[in-house]
């Protein structure tokens, strides 16, 4: 009979133990649901939550402060969004919080991101809606990307036009580049230039022997040879 | 073949009918209540150590089996949450149940086939006794309430295991640890996994009773119920695992 009943101590203990187990995995599992515990209630409406889903933690400050409670369509383009946040920090929860809504990571869940306002304005009260801000989602960038992805096309699409000018020789640039006629044409330039400078050499020779300018390129010979003799003179 | 067939639609019916007379029996005084605390004790009690080394060692190597998966993706910060999820929805239910089948389930299926084989049931119904109430429904009920128990422990001891496997490679504190567990856990994962495991006790404790009250004569009888106990037993597991799933999947998948 003894033994019987330290059995059954036995067996009273491997209940409780095993009861008390499930029930604080059940309070903490509960706790994270925001299930016990004070709260209050936020109201957001937004045109499009991009995937946000009840249970999704609500993040101030990248503290998680409660959960997405519920998500409704009230009209055609706005969603109703419920949370309730821990009391124990609603002393922070102004009245000029900005909603929106985030992701954590680039493949994690959504959550609403809460940004702070102005610091003066009034403690939020249960059930007031608070403004949101339309979240950039990824639609948006991409929309973005192909603006600019269209743009660089048609540049590319101009440059390729100008190049084909050129390879056949249009334009400018083109008979620059391409178009031997011209090299040609440039060369003979050249060439002429040469035949007209060597042709105003000899001009300039027979000018400077003539009897109008003798006078002055000797007066002129003169003066730079008096100059290089004073500088002579200087120096020894 | 048809004589196979034949007898198995034959211990079909004659399991239904030991059914339905477990639930006539069970509710009608009168309660053999310190019958029922004895059994729990050697059911669920002495279960436990066997339990437990098996949840840790499933825990443990669970965590590090996934390791290097989990590493590919980078994610081995996952992997307390992702293995919490798979002990606390599977295999905790199902490891344990099995390892209960093997230890309750031959046990009870052997005592009462040598009981009936040595006319002891037979002696009880003439002092008096109701033998089925006596020895079948307190034997089904213990089994029934202590699976769950079992089950509860063992997850929390395959959870410490897989906090060890964690800290083998890595470092995750004893905090972070049970954050990220019950930050990924929901009641959807616990509740359907936990009210299988009362379907999981009861089946293999009503067929290793079946089997036992309906032993054949002689020392074989014992051997054979003993050993189609475990196997029905494992196999029932399996089954109402696999319905468990379906009707888990249909309710609770968001």
């Amino acid at each position: 009979m003894k033994k019987s009943t330290g059995d059954k101590v036995k067996l009273g203990i491997f209940i409780v133990v095993s009861l008390m187990l499930f029930i604080s995995g059940v309070y903490f599992l509960g706790k994270k649901q925001q299930l016990f515990g004070s709260t209050f209630r936020v109201v957001a409406l937004f045109k499009d939550v991009s995937g946000l889903q009840i249970g999704n933690n609500v993040r101030f400050a990248g503290i998680n402060v409660g959960v997405v409670k519920n998500i409704y369509l009230i009209a055609d383009s706005t969603v109703r969004v419920e949370m309730v946040i821990n009391d124990m920090n609603r002393k922070f929860m102004k009245k000029s919080l900005t909603a929106i809504v985030g992701a954590d990571g680039l493949m994690g869940n959504k959550i609403m991101l809460l940004l702070p306002g102005v610091y003066t304005a009034a403690l939020l009260e249960n059930n007031d809606v608070i403004t949101t801000a339309q979240p950039i989602g990824l639609d948006d960038i991409l929309k973005k990307v192909k603006i600019t992805s269209d743009n660089a096309a048609s540049i590319t699409g101009d440059l390729a036009a100008i190049t084909k000018n050129v390879r056949e020789g249009k334009g400018t640039l083109g008979k620059f580049i391409m178009d031997d006629k011209f090299a040609d044409n440039i060369d003979h330039t050249f060439t002429n230039i040469k035949r007209g400078t060597d042709g105003f050499n000899n001009n300039m020779d027979a000018v400077s022997h003539s009897f109008f300018l003798k006078r002055f390129f000797k007066r002129k010979n003169k003066k730079a040879l008096k100059a290089k003799l004073k500088v002579t003179k200087i120096e020894e | 073949m048809v004589a196979v067939v034949n007898s198995f639609l034959e211990e079909l019916a004659n399991l239904y009918l030991f059914v339905i007379r477990f639930f006539k029996e069970v509710f009608t005084p009168r309660y053999e209540l310190s019958e029922l605390a004895k059994q729990c004790f050697t059911i669920g009690y002495k279960s436990f150590p066997l339990v437990a080394i098996t949840g840790f060692i499933m825990g443990l190597v669970l965590t590090i089996q996934s390791r290097p998966t989990m590493a590919e993706f980078g994610a081995t910060s996952w992997l307390p949450a992702m293995v919490a999820v798979s002990i606390i929805r599977e295999i905790g239910p199902v490891i344990t149940a099995l390892i209960f089948a093997g230890k309750v389930g031959s046990g009870i299926g052997a005592e009462l086939a040598s009981m009936k084989v040595t006319e002891q049931i037979d002696a009880m119904e003439v002092s008096g006794t109701n033998p089925y109430k006596y020895i079948v429904v307190t034997r089904v009920v213990a089994a029934t309430l202590m699976l769950p128990l079992l089950v509860i422990l063992g997850d929390a001891v395959g959870l410490y295991g897989a906090y060890v496997g964690v800290n083998i490679k890595g470092e995750v504190s004893w905090t972070l640890f049970w954050y990220n567990v019950f930050q990924k856990v929901v009641f959807s994962d616990v509740f359907p996994a936990l009210v299988k495991t009362f379907f999981f006790g009861f089946s293999i404790a009503i067929i290793s009773c079946y089997k036992g009250y309906s032993a054949n004569s002689g020392t074989e009888g014992v051997g054979a119920s003993a050993n189609s106990s475990v196997v029905f037993g494992s196999l029932s597991i399996f089954v109402i695992d696999m319905l468990a799933v379906q009707i888990t999947d249909l309710f609770f998948t968001p």
